[in-house]
């Protein structure tokens, strides 16, 4: 069943009619054309297609697009502040957080809600919320770094 | 010239960028214009006849543009035995082979017109153990194994279903047995593991009629193997088929070979021009791409009272799955440096790829490297529990340093193995007692160490690229998989001509365009790759200072080089930008570019009755690493405390990369040592195949990493580098091993380390009555 749904993307209002079982991954990768959310598993089981829904992170592959009408939502493609990278885009490219790259959609935007609700998190606060994002290259150590330093660049900027 | 300036360098990755938001485009990603959507159907049976296929109804679905079987595509593919269908002929082989697809307007219809396929099987001897599959009497899996074209090397050996049976022999074991003082003989086993790259497979192809010419864009980490594995399978000239590598999203030896590529030309043959896209979603990928062997090693070990070893003989059953793939060379290349770094007077190894009807196994970062240590580093650790020596002793007092000669025949140099022994036990303080103790959880220390070779002779050619502005672009055949191939190929060319890393760009991947690469496996990039632009970056400087030569009216004898400048010895403020230099030689659009190859020329085959060569790997990677693990005794359950992971890397190229590598292997080996393991019942069937099921390590189960570089420098190597993508995990599950022996008394032969294997093994020990 088709239906017309309205909703926010990264800021801007779209409108469009799609099938109301058409996951939200699906809708944003392959009808809206937007492919920086991955598809690591399409169960809920890896991350990698993290999104912001009414500002909370949730599996894009887990929502369907009948439940969209009226929301907010915020994609890696949103994450930059204007044409500057966000503090946790900045310390993983610093500090080696991303390799083959495909989980690290998912786990900026993980990382992003940690740092909205905690800018002060200890090591185990960044490896409890990253738990869910599964990566296979980096080993996590040098993720959990970038968040610990991103968390200090917010933090010192709050300060200013 | 001679001091490095971006070589050696922590350079940040040159892909990072667009990685970060979301810009990139993976396979998976790619949208071409007017494509069709691929399914497949995959076999229920893991071995079984097809006795009729009806795909009538599957045609007549509106929106089905093409669907196709085996008749449609009568080729068959594989790196040293040709005997995988592109989709199954005649019979299926393992639960997940393909057996039929369909081409649509989208993947809704073509998962619809996927289920109108009807196939009638007919049900056959279905076998799952590597050492029942190999008995007198069993059925044969390839019944036409015989009339299979095949690699040269392979060496079928006498027994069913065996696609290669490799063979070391030295000395006399049984003559070393009756020798020793000591003889220890067990039996360990590795279970199957699956790569999981977080990037499921896919593949897109289209096939233009007019032009005759067929191109694949897919995320393969060997674009000129597979261009020759596609070529030879379907008689068509080289030059008529195209391979274009969108970025990849992890690989670890899965993505070599051909996996959906098959599927995609096969159905790419029917749609009238239009591309064609086939994904696979992770179920699909767990089943049907690739898996690494599971392996059945005994070992059997003599040694002097001293702990001198004088006998090894190890038998290694490698489950090769359903089709041989890259079975061959793992067999021989796991097998040969089986028994270890160690000198070794007397060793016998038979390695035996055996099929069976899971499914199919095949090259996985560390190449069989990981099976033979958990077997062979435990048993170092077993004996010298029993002569009561400890485990680094009896370790120095054999190892490999310069200039021995290893069991295979061969003189080892660049042997940085003792440095990364003695620097990864150092780093979790062996020797001393562990600081922490509470009730109920026991604490233990253990290591292992490793040598691995890389694929030997290969060949690797690079383009090399200076433009009017001075910029600079590689051509090179290396595929970026995540491990950071073009960073390090960046800071090679940015090194030779003396330019900031910005102003190197690496070409994308095209086979059209791109000079051959063996392949981006097996640690051999940097070296042979890094050699490769070193020499063509080498090759454009050389013409561009000539081209200075009569610009600056002087010979270029008397010239010099740095900063990106040609420039005068004695008169070094009279310089030219190397873009100036080519533009007055050249115009505006002008480009100045230089070649360079590299080859391993002197590697030569292993003799086929005793394994040996004089020069089996153009180097050799060592590592040690080194755990503390705690381990509860009321569940079982294994946590790595801190692990150490020490890696003779030759020179570190760029040492935050380094480090990455590193850690990335050791986590990875962590998830093989502690709950990782694809379950295969007895009718073929995989019973995990999702990552709720299939535990990969999350942030969660990591310690305390402690990744330590040694440079011990391999001269023909570029700048003295080695490799070190594979060996991050090939001594990990082994060091856990003995970390857990050490903790609880009790060793435990089976991976994985899980809670219940572990827990039974307590149990099993506190029955026995005290010796």
């Amino acid at each position: 069943m088709n239906k017309q749904i309205r909703f926010t993307l990264n800021g801007k209002n779209v409108s469009r009619e799609v099938p109301t079982h058409r996951l939200l991954l699906d809708l944003l990768r392959d009808e809206i054309g937007m492919t920086g959310t991955k598809e690591g598993c399409g169960t809920g089981d890896c991350g990698a297609c993290t999104v912001f829904l009414n500002g909370k992170p949730v599996n894009s592959c887990l929502v369907l697009s009948g439940e969209l009408e009226g929301a907010d939502i915020v994609t890696i493609e949103g994450l930059k502040i204007g044409p500057e990278l966000h503090p946790i885009q900045k310390t993983f490219l610093q500090d080696g957080g991303a390799q083959c790259g495909y989980c690290t959609p998912g786990m900026l935007m993980m990382s992003k809600a940690l740092l909205d609700e905690n800018q002060n998190p200890t090591e185990e606060d960044i490896r409890f919320a990253l738990s869910g994002n599964l990566c296979r290259c980096t080993g996590y150590a040098k993720i959990v770094q970038a968040v610990q330093d991103a968390a200090a660049m917010i933090r010192s900027k709050n300060v200013q | 010239m001679s001091e490095l300036t971006v070589v050696g360098k922590p350079v940040q990755r040159v892909d990072a960028a667009e990685k970060l938001t979301g810009e990139a485009v993976y396979g998976y990603d790619l949208v071409l214009p007017n494509m069709l959507h691929g399914k497949t159907l995959f076999s229920p049976k893991a071995h079984a006849k097809i006795k009729s296929i009806h795909t009538e109804k599957a045609k007549k679905l509106p929106g089905v543009v093409a669907v196709v079987t085996g008749e449609d595509a009568p080729w068959t593919h594989g790196e040293s035995v040709k005997d995988k269908p592109f989709l199954a002929q005649v019979k299926v082989r393992f639960i997940g082979e393909p057996v039929a697809a369909v081409a649509a307007e989208d993947e809704d219809t073509a998962q619809a017109a996927v289920k109108l396929i009807e196939v009638e099987y007919e049900d056959l001897p279905v076998y799952t153990d590597p050492e029942e599959a190999c008995k007198p009497g069993a059925v044969e899996i390839h019944e036409d194994f015989g009339k299979y074209r095949k690699a040269e090397f392979i060496v079928q050996g006498a027994m069913p279903n065996v696609a290669e049976h490799f063979k070391l022999r030295t000395g006399n074991v049984e003559q070393g047995f009756k020798e020793s003082d000591l003889v220890l003989e067990e039996r360990y086993f590795v279970p199957i593991i699956q790569h999981a790259a977080m990037e499921p497979h896919s593949a897109h192809a289209q096939f233009d009629k007019e032009s005759g010419r067929l191109t694949i864009w897919v995320a393969n980490d060997a674009p000129f193997r597979a261009l020759h594995e596609i070529t030879e399978a379907l008689g068509m000239p080289k030059e008529k088929i195209r391979f274009i590598n969108p970025l990849q999203g992890g690989g670890f030896g899965s993505k070599g070979g051909l996996k959906v590529e098959p599927i995609a030309v096969a159905l790419a043959f029917h749609t009238n021009g239009r591309p064609v896209r086939v994904k696979f979603n992770r179920e699909e990928t767990f089943i049907s791409t690739l898996t690494r062997h599971e392996a059945v090693v005994y070992s059997k070990t003599g040694v002097k009272k001293d702990g001198m070893l004088v006998a090894r003989e190890m038998t290694i059953y490698w489950g090769a799955g359903a089709y041989a793939e890259k079975s061959p060379t793992v067999c021989i290349r796991g097998s040969l440096p089986a028994p270890g770094p160690y000198r070794i007077p007397h060793v016998k190894v038979d390695g035996y790829a055996v099929y069976t009807n899971k499914p199919v196994a095949g090259s996985y970062r560390g190449y069989g490297i990981p099976q033979g240590a958990w077997a062979g580093e435990q048993q170092m650790d077993e004996i010298a529990k029993r002569l009561g020596i400890d485990p680094v002793a009896i370790r120095m007092r054999n190892i490999f340093v310069e200039g021995d000669i290893s069991y295979w025949g061969e003189q080892l140099h660049a042997v940085g193995l003792k440095e990364t022994l003695l620097k990864a036990t150092e780093a979790i303080e062996w020797g001393k007692k562990p600081t922490i103790s509470k009730p109920g959880v026991k604490i233990g220390k253990g290591f292992a160490c490793i040598q691995k070779p890389t694929r030997s002779p290969t060949t690797s050619a690079a383009g090399v690229v200076v433009n009017a502005k001075g910029e600079v672009t590689v051509l090179a055949g290396t595929v970026e998989i995540g491990q950071g191939c073009n960073t390090i190929l960046s800071q090679v060319a940015a090194e030779e001509l003396k330019v900031p890393m910005d102003k190197v760009r690496m070409h994308p991947l095209d086979t059209d365009v791109i000079p051959f690469d063996a392949s981006t496996t097996s640690s051999r990039s940097t070296y042979h790759m890094g050699n490769a632009v070193r020499r063509a970056s080498i090759h454009a400087r050389e013409q561009i200072m000539e081209a200075a030569s009569p610009m600056l009216e002087a010979g270029v004898k008397d010239l010099d080089y740095a900063d990106g400048k040609v420039f005068l010895k004695d008169q070094p403020q009279q310089a030219l930008p190397i873009g100036e230099v080519v533009r007055r030689k050249l115009g505006i659009n002008g480009e100045v570019r230089g070649d360079g190859s590299y080859t391993y020329e002197i590697g030569k085959d292993l003799d086929v009755e005793t394994g040996h060569s004089d020069h089996a790997s153009a180097f050799y990677m060592y590592a040690t690493q080194a755990a503390e693990v705690a381990v509860d005794e009321d569940s079982g359950r294994v946590r790595v405390l801190r692990m150490s992971a020490a890696h003779d890397v030759g020179k570190a190229i760029n040492p935050l990369n380094c480090a990455a590598q590193i850690e990335g292997g050791v986590v990875m080996g962590i998830g093989s040592a502690l709950h990782e393991e694809m379950v295969v019942d007895n009718t073929g069937k995989v019973r995990n195949p999702s990552f709720l099921d299939y535990h990969l390590a999350t942030s969660l189960d990591i310690p305390e990493l402690i990744p330590i570089i040694v440079e011990c420098p391999e001269p023909q190597g570029p700048y003295g580098a080695k490799g070190l993508g594979e060996p991050g995990l090939a001594p990990t599950p082994a060091a856990i091993g003995n970390a857990v022996a050490d903790a609880l008394g009790v060793r435990i032969y089976d991976l994985p380390l899980k809670p219940e294997n572990v827990y039974w093994a307590m149990q099993k020990s506190k029955k026995k009555p005290a010796a």
